[in-house]
């Protein structure tokens, strides 16, 4: 032990530590209030962090997991007022401005635009969709539907299908065949191998064979149909409308889209651009994560400040002689700015120790499992950030350490005379 | 420097043949300010040479432990002058003087004042703790014979709450020999004993006073003690009078006459 202080510590701070380290240990109970405040401080900070940002990434990865990452879609020319339309004639004016009635928008030479988007870094999938609106009916009244045409195995890449499929299949999909959603199978009644009547919004109609039922557990989802037979019902040919990249880095969606929007002459939306309010909401947990944070350091700061401004003033007679033997202000300033760090390291090294175990011990309970041979997801998708452990403990030692100064520079200033009387 | 407190042959004797001044005071004054001011010293002038022990007497409340506090620089004068070993205090900074405190006095208090932190011999080593950091073999071998000498060899690593006063107050003479300084400012130092331990404490200042020549300026309220030293000073009215040991012995009679007086009178 000694020996060990020895090699770590300067011999010219050997006192003050040497000091320091015997207030804390007689120090007792009060020693074990400060080391506690900063440990809970320190769990406090663990456990925030890792639950709102195991939290985001949890919602984040369930959102984007369904989605596109990047959609690429003819341009839509925004509305302007015809004062600013080019060409426009000298003091024309207009008193509404409307937004264009939806039109085919054609992506004619996607090959290429696809070709373009797997040579980016980052890419994934890049899979040609025709969408749109579709009436499905069996018999009885007809349902209205989101369909998509695509290629199921790209599909899968985008927005699974095959993997919450409850019946049936989906790889492999035959032209004349459809893929639904539970909830759509329950309001028109069907199962697998029933054939129902679909008519497109442009007026195609044609019937088909449910090949598979889905459901991913939240809310009406889209009907799949293959790549060609999208095309045909809603009279693109061999165009489609869509273009759906999936990416690796999903927090690189934007500068992929960028990338795209440069080379192509197609609007590419990131998914961070189609959810601003889940990236808004997202922004104010992490605030709330720091400010919660900020508050519990300062407050074991307050804490600690307490703890030795009474323990300097039960010490002044001791600082009185020790001033009598030669000790200056700054050796008496370092006791106990040293006591303010030997509590800071412990406390957050225990806190570190404590918060991680809780945060482990959370991560063991599973949610219960809704489907037969699925993998049980964590009922707190909590993680364990190093980063914000490092930050926590750094955090912690500083704001000890703040804390410290003050009671420390009443110790040094003490006069040795009028404290000794 | 010279070895175990010890001063060498040139330091203890000046030209003249008389040692060497340690601390001098020059027309001293000290007031607290307060709400009241309190003048207490009103302009004091003494020599204190190695090798002497001189006694500091006078009544509770004359200013006894005003003037130990300005002769050890752990006060300010309000007026004249502090030399410790020539030098004037005045002209030193806040480290300068700790550094004087560390190198040239030593403290006894009349409540030990030993850092209930740290074993005997650790308190015993706390001056050079504080000057160097840790301490050489040969400085502990050294506190540890001292302390052998003031008979606690058997005490050196107990706590002071593990040791009675008088014990207490010889780790204390230990500690204020420790980084053998010019002088020690003892303020009463037995005034917390039972007789018995606070002779022993005094023989044991007076021994160390003998061998190593370091001068001793003690407050006491023990006359006996005072008859002693070498020197009596008497701090009356502000001011401080060197009497000889027949005038204190007078004084002491004089005292306990009037003393007899008034208690026959009241009863
Ligand atoms: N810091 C201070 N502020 C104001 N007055 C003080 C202060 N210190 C001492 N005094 C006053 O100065 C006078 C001298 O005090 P001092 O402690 O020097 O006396 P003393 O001779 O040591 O007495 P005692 O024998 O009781 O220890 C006293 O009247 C005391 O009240
Ligand atoms: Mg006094």
């Amino acid at each position: 032990m000694n020996t060990l202080s020895n090699a770590l510590i300067p011999r010219r701070l050997r006192f003050e530590s040497q000091l320091a380290f015997r207030h804390l240990l007689s120090g007792g109970g009060q020693t074990l209030l400060t080391v506690s405040a900063v440990a809970a401080g320190v769990i406090i900070v663990i456990f925030i962090t890792s639950l709102i940002f195991g939290l985001q990434e949890r919602l984040t990865e369930l959102l984007t997991d369904a989605i596109p990452h990047i959609t690429i879609t003819v341009e839509e020319p925004a509305p302007a007022p015809l004062k600013e339309v080019p060409g426009a004639s000298e003091g024309a004016s207009s008193s509404l401005i409307e937004q264009q009635a939806p039109q085919l928008k054609f992506i004619d030479n996607w090959q290429q635009v696809v070709e373009t988007v797997y040579t980016l870094p980052n890419v994934r999938a890049v899979a040609p969709v025709v969408s749109g609106q579709a009436f499905v009916s069996k018999g009885a009244n007809p349902v209205g539907v989101a369909l998509v045409g695509a290629n199921p195995a790209l599909q899968d890449i985008i927005t699974p299908v095959t993997k919450n499929l409850i019946a049936g299949k989906y790889i492999d999909l035959a032209s004349d065949e459809i893929v639904i959603d539970a909830e759509l199978a329950k309001d028109l009644n069907v199962a697998t191998g029933e054939r129902i009547r679909l008519t497109s919004s442009t007026g195609a109609t044609d019937s088909f064979t449910i090949a598979g039922i889905y459901s991913r557990g939240q809310g009406r989802g889209n009907a799949y149909v293959t790549l060609r037979t999208g095309q045909s019902l809603f009279g693109y040919g061999t165009s489609v409308n869509a273009i759906y990249v999936k990416l690796i880095d999903i927090y690189n969606a934007d500068s992929v889209a960028d990338r795209i929007m440069a080379l192509l002459p197609y609007e590419a939306r990131s998914w961070t651009r189609e959810f601003p309010q889940f990236l808004a909401s997202l922004q104010v947990q992490t605030a709330s994560a720091y400010l919660i944070s900020t508050f519990s350091l300062v407050a074991s700061g307050f804490a600690i400040a307490a703890v030795l401004i009474v323990s300097v003033l039960q010490k002044s007679k001791q600082i009185g002689i020790l001033k009598s033997m030669g000790v200056r202000r700054r050796q008496i300033l370092r006791v106990f700015i040293f006591e303010g760090l030997g509590v800071a390291l412990v406390g957050s090294g225990l806190g570190a120790i404590i918060g991680m175990t809780i945060v482990f011990l959370l991560s063991l309970f599973k949610q219960p499992v809704t489907q037969v041979g699925q993998t049980p997801d964590p009922l707190f998708p909590v993680r364990i950030l190093p980063f914000y452990i490092a930050l926590a403990i750094l955090a912690a030692i500083i704001s000890t350490v703040i804390a410290a100064v003050l009671p420390a520079r009443r110790a040094a200033k003490m006069n040795p005379v009028d404290v000794m009387r | 420097m010279s070895e175990v407190g010890i001063l060498t042959e040139s330091e203890r004797v000046t030209a003249s043949g008389a040692p060497p001044v340690v601390v001098e005071t020059r027309g001293l004054k000290k007031t607290y300010s307060g709400k009241v001011d309190v003048p207490v010293l009103h302009g004091i002038d003494i020599q204190i040479r190695a090798e002497e022990f001189v006694a500091v007497i006078g009544q509770s409340g004359s200013g006894k432990t005003t003037l130990l506090n300005l002769l050890g620089a752990l006060d300010v004068p309000t007026g004249g002058t502090v030399l410790i070993n020539g030098i004037d205090i005045s002209t030193l900074d806040e480290d300068e003087l700790a550094r004087l405190r560390s190198d040239q006095v030593g403290f006894i208090f009349q409540f030990h004042y030993l850092l209930d932190e740290f074993t005997c011999l650790e308190n015993s080593l706390m001056p050079i703790t504080i000057r160097h950091g840790d301490v050489t073999e040969e400085e502990r071998e050294r506190i540890m014979s001292l302390l052998a000498r003031v008979g606690l060899g058997d005490r050196m690593d107990n706590r002071p709450d593990e040791m009675s006063g008088g014990e207490n107050q010889r780790c204390a003479i230990v500690r204020a020999l420790a980084c053998s300084p010019k002088i020690i400012l003892a303020d009463e130092p037995t005034g917390n004993l039972d007789s018995r331990s606070g002779e022993e404490v005094f023989e044991l200042m007076r021994e160390m006073n003998r061998e190593s020549g370091v001068a001793f300026v003690m407050i006491t309220h023990d006359d006996r003690l005072a008859q002693a030293a070498d020197r009596i000073l008497l701090i009356e009215d502000g001011l401080i009078h060197e009497i000889s040991k027949e005038e204190h012995r007078e004084r002491m009679a004089g005292i306990a006459r009037e003393r007899a007086v008034l208690r026959s009178g009241v009863i």
